[in-house]
């Protein structure tokens, strides 16, 4: 076995709730940051986004009523 | 003058907070040189235990990080929450309770540290009842800010918010389980934690403080200052969004970086090395997008020496979020750990991004809640070349200390034995500690610089009566 494969070998039979909480939910959550990367540098959702960015630059007109800043 | 804005929001609680914020960043850069001089000249001790090095040192660290961090945070939430949402405070009152509470643990740490009393945490070595203290009015600095948001009159919450919020929520986390203590008096605890697990958990809030902190609070000031001051947009909203998540996410695992070679299980080691080199990533990702901000307008930098703190911090924040992964590789590791390399990465941080992007929203701050302009614009451009020139020379002379402290400790000759003792390498270090003690006095001129123009600033307004006149003009746009 290379000492790679020994690196990354794990003892699946000495894994506690714990472990088993932990890598459950490390693992979903990442796949949901993955999810979200996905969703937000899809072009289709570009605009979508981008829009947001000219808030604090309006905020002067949302004070004075000229626009909603959302 | 804005009398619209003044009217519509409650500014007074983020003037005091201002002001308060410039103020205990001279004092707590004061203290720093103080006790960077006692390293360097040990007389300064006067065989006083009360400001002796190892009562001061968390004297100024609790000073930079909690007193001007604290007020510059939540001066910065309190005001761009209240912009960004077209909406005031949820409760003025409970703003004011966070205040004056925050400024009272303050004044207990002042008077605590060099009396001795110390739970001996790095950078939570306040005793129990403190730390209870600090839980409550976080909580209200947090449920003030919450209740804001839910408020709010537009229907999107800004990236800059998701970021104040998201060190809220994961500060109160970390504070509370790092400071979970049996009392045995009321000056004096044990940590619940022992061994290796209190190592463990200290670093684990110890580089949280950093990343949640002086990290995402901060990058929250960025995300609504630089758009501000530069009166453009932010680069790009999507990568704000990517920015935090990968922050949020990637930062809760970094902590064990920091006990590399000790009795921690090796694999917690490798794993923090891990995801901190992965962390580059999403740092620069920020720093850029910070940056970028100002594409196609670099020329603003010439004039405006608010943007240029802001848009320096961002330099030096991309510089120490690739030095520090650098750091936590093992290898690397074997070189800096326990030298003065990892000060000066920590004061590249602390002094180049935190202060700087910090003084940029305080700047901008002063100017928007007393309705006037700047004392000022030339002590301002002084203030940016004594802090920028001070940050260097301190980093310079910490990187060059430290790497050859590295050097020196393991350094051994034919038979084995090691070529210089302990004693040797600390008197290898003087030069570099008085020229660490000159460049923080550079920047310590500076933060002194800004309290004096801030305070003519907020003389000027108060001669003029510009906050007066705010609140009882015509509210126009």
């Amino acid at each position: 076995m290379s000492s790679v494969l020994d690196y990354f070998h794990t003892d699946w039979e000495a894994m506690t709730a714990t472990d088993w909480v932990g890598t459950i939910l490390t693992v979903v959550i990442f796949l949901l940051m993955v999810g979200l990367y996905v969703h937000v540098l899809r072009p289709k959702n570009r605009e979508r986004y981008e829009s947001k960015k000219y808030i604090p630059v309006d905020d002067e007109q949302v004070n004075s009523g000229e626009k909603n800043g959302g | 003058m804005d009398a619209t804005a003044e009217q519509k929001y409650d500014y007074g609680v983020v003037r005091w907070f201002t002001v308060m914020a410039a103020v205990y960043l001279m004092v707590g850069a004061l203290v720093g040189v103080y006790i960077a001089s006692e390293l360097a000249w040990p007389f300064l001790n006067f065989d006083l235990e009360y400001i002796s090095f190892g009562r001061l040192r968390p004297l100024h660290t609790n000073a930079v990080i909690f007193a001007y961090g604290g007020c510059a945070l939540m001066a910065t939430a309190f005001y761009s929450v209240q912009r960004t949402c077209a909406t005031r405070l949820w409760s003025n009152k409970l703003a004011w309770f966070t205040f004056w509470g925050w400024n009272l643990i303050i004044v207990s740490a002042v008077i605590s540290y060099p009396l001795g009393l110390t739970q001996g945490k790095e950078y939570a070595e306040l005793e129990w009842p403190i730390d209870i203290a600090i839980a409550v009015v976080w909580l209200s600095y947090m449920f003030n800010f919450i209740m804001t948001l839910a408020n709010r009159k537009t229907s999107h919450i800004y990236v800059s918010n998701w970021f104040f919020l998201g060190m809220m929520v994961m500060i109160t986390y970390l504070h509370v389980v790092n400071s979970l203590a049996v009392p045995v008096g009321m000056f004096k605890s044990y940590s619940i934690f022992s061994g290796v697990q209190d190592a463990m958990i200290q670093w684990w809030w110890g580089h949280n403080a950093v990343g949640f902190y002086l990290t995402a609070g901060f990058l929250g000031i960025m995300y609504y200052f630089v758009p501000k001051q530069a009166n453009r947009p932010v680069y790009s909203y999507r990568l704000s969004v990517i920015h935090f998540w990968a922050l949020m996410f990637g930062y809760v695992w970094l902590g064990a970086h920091h006990l590399q070679y000790t009795a921690l299980p090796d694999w917690t080691g490798s794993l923090g090395a891990a995801v901190s080199l992965a962390m580059i990533i999403p740092s620069w990702g920020g720093a850029v997008n910070g940056m970028m901000t100002l594409s196609g307008a670099w020329d603003k930098l010439r004039t405006d020496y608010v943007l240029r703190f802001l848009i320096m911090s961002l330099a030096f924040y991309a510089m120490s979020t690739f030095e520090g992964p650098v750091m936590s590789i093992k290898t690397v590791n074997a070189l800096s750990h326990y030298t003065d390399w990892t000060v000066g990465h920590v004061h590249s941080g602390a002094l180049g991004w935190v202060a700087m992007v910090g003084i940029g929203a305080i700047y901008h701050l002063v100017t928007k809640v007393f309705h006037v302009q700047l004392w000022s614009a030339k002590l301002v451009n002084a203030h940016f070349w004594t802090a920028t020139i001070g940050t260097v020379v301190y980093i310079v002379a910490m990187w060059v200390s430290g790497i050859m402290q590295g050097l020196m400790w393991r350094a051994y000759d034919e038979y084995g034995t090691l070529a210089y003792t302990f004693a040797e390498s600390v008197e290898a270090m003087h030069p570099y500690y008085a020229m660490r003690a000159v460049g923080g006095a550079i920047f310590l001129l500076g933060a002194v610089l800004m309290v004096f123009n801030i305070l003519m600033t907020v003389a000027k307004a108060s001669a003029d009566g510009s906050v007066q006149a705010a609140r009882t003009a015509p509210a126009t746009a």
